[in-house]
């Protein structure tokens, strides 16, 4: 599965937060992966598990409630459940960055943009006073704020939001990360300033060939920016292949669904469809396929079994049994 | 900056003023009279009264006693009725007393309460942290006065040394200087740390609530996801942000110079001003009330000015 062309690979992640007297199993059982210089999505409703999976590979799930029930996180051939707090922190904003979604209340407000950038530098790298400064202008100037000079003695709140994300991306690109892990970076954003925000993204992508663990609940946003697509559910991956893959030959009931619920130019005029029902509670989630009460395929083994993911192709895999064996058609 | 100064300034007169006129008014509406203090009194024959009323006005009417009253205020010149002496003098007497009192109290309540409540914020749900919630649960509920006679009693006991008063009775002759200066210390230790348990008890779950809320922050998990270690996470990026309410607090703790604790002091036999206050209301020491109550108004609004200066200067989202 892994071959060396592998940046991280996520292994059957299960990560549970327990309070007095429930249980809520918020990923359980997530496999994915990311190559080097390729930009994969995460897809799913809120709520089916994303940020707690990106959390846990930088190791800030927060423990209590949170528990690391089982899986591997590998990167580099190290398992990052396994680092000691000394070790990770090497790694978080060094190796892997990430990017929040709430960019005003990510920032500290009573620093100002200098601080909070160089200090993500220096924590790393041993780097003189003017010189920090420069990378700092540097920075900015990578990630298209205007007059950076200008912005150093800035507090987060001069900025507008789409430039409080820019330098959220910054600071994330501080020490040159292997990976970027951008949680929702445009969801508190207008519309306008999500398409930038992206684009930025794509662009850095590039020319810094860096991988990028894009996640969102949109799948409007993946197909201008995945390579690869995992769709969640309810803390599984119920499908994954390349973009083309999803979008032009949706294997699972749910992927469907979501697409059906994407506005476009032929349905103009009509109501959008949208998926009947909500994501179960991560607490109480439903015996065999998390997805059955919602399923329009649904047959009565649904409800019992828990459904194994079917391989459509070598990289195309869906995890419906009930549909395989119809487009297969055996029994 | 300056407009801000200037505004804050006028405002504070102008609600200095209305704190005049209320309570003014207010004593005079308070039932008893003081040229009825002791009608049983053989010194107080019908003349004394009268010259009484004469000389302080108060055959007048009552806008024109409040005028005297203030004119006196400020040219320094009002009276105590109750022993003839300079209000202003008495006070300052008074004040010199409850000062070190203050000051020593403040700074161990200042500095006990916030590496307590940041270390239970840290360590919250643990060890550390359940024991201070206890003490200080316990501290709370135990009443001052009580607490103080188990104190005494011990140190009494425990050490043989006087703590009443301000210093022992008579040590001024022949005691060296190392002597009474120790003696000094010992008699302030036992008040100020008394006016401080109820303090860092309520200051430092204060301070471990305003802790924690600024720990479940969005900008304490991205400190995290730079990878800075724990102690800068928590003691650069988390607590600059939870001191900031502390600010305002600083200026408020100024009018505490005047209230004093009349508890303490007057368990500890301690000639502060709490106690002054205290006696000169059951006395109906009219100037002596009206000019503690007028201080400490102005000691109130100074506090909220300079919180406000402070504030300014500390957060960066505040600007005029
Ligand atoms: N700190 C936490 N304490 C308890 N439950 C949590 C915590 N963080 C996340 N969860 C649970 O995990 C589930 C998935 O959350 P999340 O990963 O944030 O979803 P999303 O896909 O929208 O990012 C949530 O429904 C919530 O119940
Ligand atoms: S396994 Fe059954 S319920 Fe689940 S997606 Fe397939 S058809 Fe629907
Ligand atoms: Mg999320």
């Amino acid at each position: 599965m892994a071959n060396n062309n592998t940046l991280i690979s996520v292994q059957d992640l299960k990560v549970y937060f327990r309070s007095s007297h429930e249980c809520a199993r918020a990923v359980d059982g997530v496999s994915f992966e990311v190559r080097k210089e390729e930009t994969v999505c995460l897809v799913g409703e809120s709520g089916c598990g994303k940020t707690v999976s990106a959390l846990s590979i930088l190791g800030l799930i927060p423990i209590p409630p949170g528990e690391i029930a089982g899986g591997r996180i590998l990167f580099q051939g190290k398992n990052l459940l396994e680092l000691d707090e000394e070790d990770m922190q090497k790694i978080r904003g060094n190796r892997i960055a990430m990017v929040f979604q709430e960019p005003l209340t990510s920032l500290n407000p009573v620093f100002t943009i200098e601080d909070q950038i160089g200090e993500a530098v220096r924590i790393h790298k041993n780097i003189g006073a003017g010189e920090l400064r420069d990378c700092c202008i540097k920075l900015l100037k990578d990630v298209g704020i205007p007059s950076p000079v200008q912005r150093l003695k800035d507090y987060p709140h001069q900025l507008s939001g789409g430039q409080r994300q820019r330098v959220m991306i910054a600071m994330a690109l501080a020490c040159d990360p292997d990976l970027i892990i951008a949680d929702e970076p445009t969801t508190a954003l207008d519309v306008t300033v999500q398409a930038q925000i992206l684009q930025l993204l794509k662009s850095i992508q590039k020319t810094r060939s860096m991988s990028v663990l894009y996640i969102t609940h949109d799948l409007g946003v993946v197909a201008n920016i995945a390579d690869r697509v995992y769709v969640m559910y309810s803390g599984i991956v119920t499908e994954q292949g390349n973009t083309a893959q999803i979008f032009y030959d949706a294997r699972h009931p749910y992927t469907q669904g979501l697409l059906a619920s994407l506005p476009s130019r032929s349905k103009r005029g009509k109501r959008l469809y949208s998926i009947p029902g909500t994501v179960p509670n991560p607490a109480y989630k439903p015996e065999g396929c998390p997805f059955h009460p919602r399923c329009p395929h649904a047959i009565s083994t649904c409800s019992r079994e828990h459904p194994e993911m079917c391989d459509y192709s070598k990289a195309h895999l869906a995890r419906c049994p009930v549909l395989f064996e119809s487009a297969n058609g055996y029994k | 900056m300056i407009s801000f100064i200037g505004r804050s300034v006028i405002q504070k007169i102008i609600t200095l003023f209305f704190v005049s006129i209320v309570s003014f008014l207010i004593i005079h509406i308070a039932p008893g009279k003081p040229s009825q203090v002791d009608p049983m009194n053989p010194k107080f024959t019908p003349e004394v009264v009268e010259r009484f009323q004469k000389e302080f006005h108060l055959d007048k009417p009552l806008h024109v006693q409040y005028f005297y009253f203030y004119k006196d205020l400020f040219t320094g010149e009002t009276i105590s009725w109750k022993d003839n002496q300079s209000v202003i003098n008495k006070i300052w007497e008074r004040f010199l007393n409850s000062l070190p009192l203050f000051i020593v109290g403040t700074i161990i309540t200042w500095t006990l309460s916030f590496p307590i409540g940041i270390r239970s914020a840290i360590f919250r749900g643990q060890f550390y942290d359940r024991s201070a919630t206890f003490l200080s649960y316990l501290l709370i509920s135990i009443p001052g006065f009580f607490f103080a006679y188990v104190l005494i009693i011990f140190v009494v006991n425990q050490f043989h040394v006087p703590v009443i008063g301000m210093e022992t009775f008579g040590i001024g002759e022949g005691a060296s200087l190392p002597h009474i200066f120790m003696d000094r210390i010992w008699h302030l230790l036992l008040p100020s740390m008394l006016g401080a348990t109820g303090g860092i008890a309520v200051l430092s779950r204060y301070v471990r609530s305003q802790m924690l809320e600024v720990e479940g922050q969005d900008y304490i998990r991205t400190a995290r996801a730079k990878g800075l270690p724990p102690e800068q996470v928590h003691y650069k990026h988390a607590l600059r942000n939870a001191l900031l309410p502390f600010v305002t607090m600083f200026g408020l703790i100024l009018p505490g110079l005047i209230g004093g604790s009349v508890i303490i002091e007057s368990i500890f036999s301690w000639p502060g001003m709490g106690r002054m206050a205290y006696e000169a209301i059951l006395a109906r020491d009219y100037p002596v009330i009206l000019t503690v109550n007028f201080v400490s108004a102005v000691l109130v609004l100074a506090g909220t000015f300079i919180s406000d200066l402070l504030y300014l200067i500390v957060d960066p989202r505040i600007r005029l």
